[in-house]
């Protein structure tokens, strides 16, 4: 494969990962500007004087068009300006109004709260693959057999089927009744101390990671499947390689494709579930942060906090994209359709 | 009568489990289970009981026909937006597959937007604009699952578009409508059945952990999510609050995915071997 092809391919990719960021600023904006309830009010509260109002609109040019608006709030996000956030760290869900708007930037708190939203993406995702890769080559390989069949059918539908808050739920039943080593809550940084860490970190992890386990050990099952009825296994076959050198030079690699695309489909999955692991097990992560910012109206923390999570979910799309190409050099002749 | 599913025991498992749950959802409430929202029908947060078969929350009402109402809304909630992002997909994707053109290409642009967002993230930022409630979860679940069902309808469309009787029917003069309405939708119709069944879960999911969150149905309507929320916070003292109706909800989407599943090897079994 020519280097070149290669480069072209990827900044014809990347051009197309722009564009759809673009889109996805241009919504994300309308959206919240379409959201009842002024900025001021939501600030000030019902009752400021109409002189504060103003002052505010002013402030923040509020009376501008919309365009010039987007434009304004677009060059600052590039420049790392993503805004000021209306409250203070939010930790729990339940209040509904700021207690205090100590003008904290959001991309400090940003900042502050990824490493545990990464560190239990991170998990998840390494729990699902080593989990469910192996499952679904397995599952693949005796694919012949009913009852494996039946059986790996039946646990991939669980897997996707149970939603990752009731698991979570049943976990922290179970183990903050029984003292079974592992902690609900109880949080602290992977760098202060990485024993109570992981203890706390196991349980979102694995509730986190069930839905990628299953969808992995399905994708990879279909895969390998899929490989196996081609003709160059018959070939390689035919030729005596033994089985377990068909497998694999010729099935994990052919394999690997599909399961690169779902890596990427996880990585969206697990973006928005860590808001809900995050705050079953109290973990002061960017999901919870930013959930707590919908419910108190903080929309500038949810403009910038969608915007992350997007320009995060296509860069890991943008990734794949490339995988293939280098795993699988046909894609760049037949474009990715 | 020619009995479904021969020899498939996992999808008549998955068809028994759902009629179940639909005979306690519709049926059940309207059996002597006791009043849903009547105050102190019992103790509070009292066990299981006689009286009160799945226990009773924190004011006291009794959970069984709160858990059978539950079902019955996450049933609603999830079909009915679904049906609709059917006949939306069905629409958009056989025009943008068939006409090709500026057309297909801003539908896959506007699918690439809406495919970067991870979908809870736009069913929170969604309902944000509409206000909590169902009118939120149901624009949610139409766009959060339409873009994943229109490229299914159009990549299903592509494929057929070029067969030889559809140059044929054209070619004889066929009509815009004729040729989408008898030659290709009776071909797309199987993918979008068994597409439909995965969105239905996919729907449950989105729904129930948006009334998890707090922000799906508002009181007094209550979904399986959102009887799971309400029993977290008792969730040491009376465990069965929380976990029953979690329970029923992942037999509910477990069911629908081998169903699923089943009717996949019926309507499409190259697709389900992967062979295609």
């Amino acid at each position: 494969m020519s280097y070149l092809r290669l480069f072209r391919f990827a900044i014809e990719r990347l051009a197309s990962a722009l564009l759809t960021l673009l889109g996805v600023s241009i919504l994300v904006f309308t959206a919240i500007h379409l959201i009842p309830g002024s900025y001021e009010a939501v600030m000030l509260g019902p009752q400021a004087p109409e002189a504060a109002r103003e002052r505010l609109r002013e402030k923040y040019g509020l009376d501008d068009p919309l365009p010039q608006q987007y434009m304004r709030w677009l060059l600052a996000f590039l420049g790392g300006d993503m805004g000021i956030a209306l409250c203070r760290s939010q930790q729990s869900i339940g209040q509904q109004a700021c207690e205090n708007a100590d003008q904290a930037p959001i991309i400090a708190e940003f900042a502050r709260r990824a490493p545990a939203t990464i560190q239990l993406a991170f998990m998840a995702a390494g729990m699902a693959n080593l989990v469910g890769i192996p499952l679904g080559i397995l599952a693949g390989l005796s694919a012949g057999s009913r009852g494996v069949r039946g059986t790996s059918r039946a646990i991939s539908a669980l897997g996707m089927g149970i939603p990752s808050f009731v698991l979570g739920t049943l976990f922290v039943y179970v183990f903050s009744v029984h003292d079974l080593g592992l902690t609900v809550g109880g949080y602290v940084p992977l760098s202060e101390d990485p024993e109570t860490n992981l203890r706390a970190m196991v349980l979102p992890a694995i509730t986190l990671s069930v839905f990628g386990t299953a969808l992995f050990a399905r994708t990879t099952r279909d895969a390998v499947l899929t490989v196996l009825a081609e003709p160059y296994i018959m070939a390689a076959v035919a030729r005596g390689e033994s089985p377990g050198q068909i497998v694999r030079r010729h099935v994990l690699r052919n394999a690997a494709i599909p399961v690169v695309t779902v890596s990427a489909v996880n990585m969206g999955y697990l973006l928005g579930g860590a808001a809900i692991a995050e705050l079953l097990f109290s973990v002061p992560g960017f999901g919870w942060y930013v959930l707590a910012a919908i419910h108190k109206r903080d929309y500038a923390v949810v403009q910038a906090g969608v915007l992350v999570a997007a320009v995060a979910f296509v860069g890991v799309n943008l990734l794949a994209d490339l995988a293939y190409a280098i795993i699988d050099p046909r894609t760049i002749r037949r474009g990715l359709g | 009568m020619r009995i479904p599913f021969q020899g498939d025991f996992l999808s008549r498992l998955a068809v028994v489990l759902l009629a179940i749950l639909l005979l306690l959802g519709f049926v059940g409430p309207s059996l002597p289970v006791g009043d849903p929202a009547a105050i102190a029908f019992g103790p509070r947060l009292s066990p299981p009981a006689p009286g009160w078969l799945m226990g009773t929350d924190n004011l006291g009402r009794t959970m069984l026909p709160r858990v059978l109402q539950g079902i019955r809304i996450t049933f609603v909630l999830a079909t009915a937006p679904v049906l609709i992002t059917s006949v939306l997909a069905v629409v958009i994707g056989m025009l943008a597959g068939y006409l090709g053109g500026w057309f297909d290409e801003l539908v896959a642009r506007l699918a690439d937007v809406l495919f970067a967002f991870p979908s809870l993230l736009l069913g929170l930022i969604l309902v944000a604009i509409m206000g909590p409630g169902v009118r939120g979860i149901t624009a949610a679940i139409i766009l959060i699952t339409l873009p994943l069902m229109v490229r299914v309808v159009r990549a299903t469309t592509l494929s057929i578009a070029s067969r030889d009787y559809v140059a044929a029917s054209r070619v004889s003069g066929a009509s815009l409508p004729r040729l989408l309405l008898v030659h290709l939708l009776p071909n797309i119709a199987g993918a979008v059945v068994v597409q439909a069944t995965f969105t239905i879960s996919v729907s449950m999911l989105i729904e129930s952990g948006l009334s998890f969150l707090g922000i799906g149905v508002q009181p007094p309507v209550a979904s399986l999510g959102s009887l799971v929320q309400n029993g977290s916070v008792y969730l040491v003292q009376a465990p069965w609050l929380a976990l029953a109706p979690g329970f029923f909800l992942a037999v509910a989407i477990f069911s629908v995915n081998l169903l699923g599943d089943g009717l996949r090897d019926r309507l499409d079994p190259l697709e389900a071997h992967g062979l295609k």
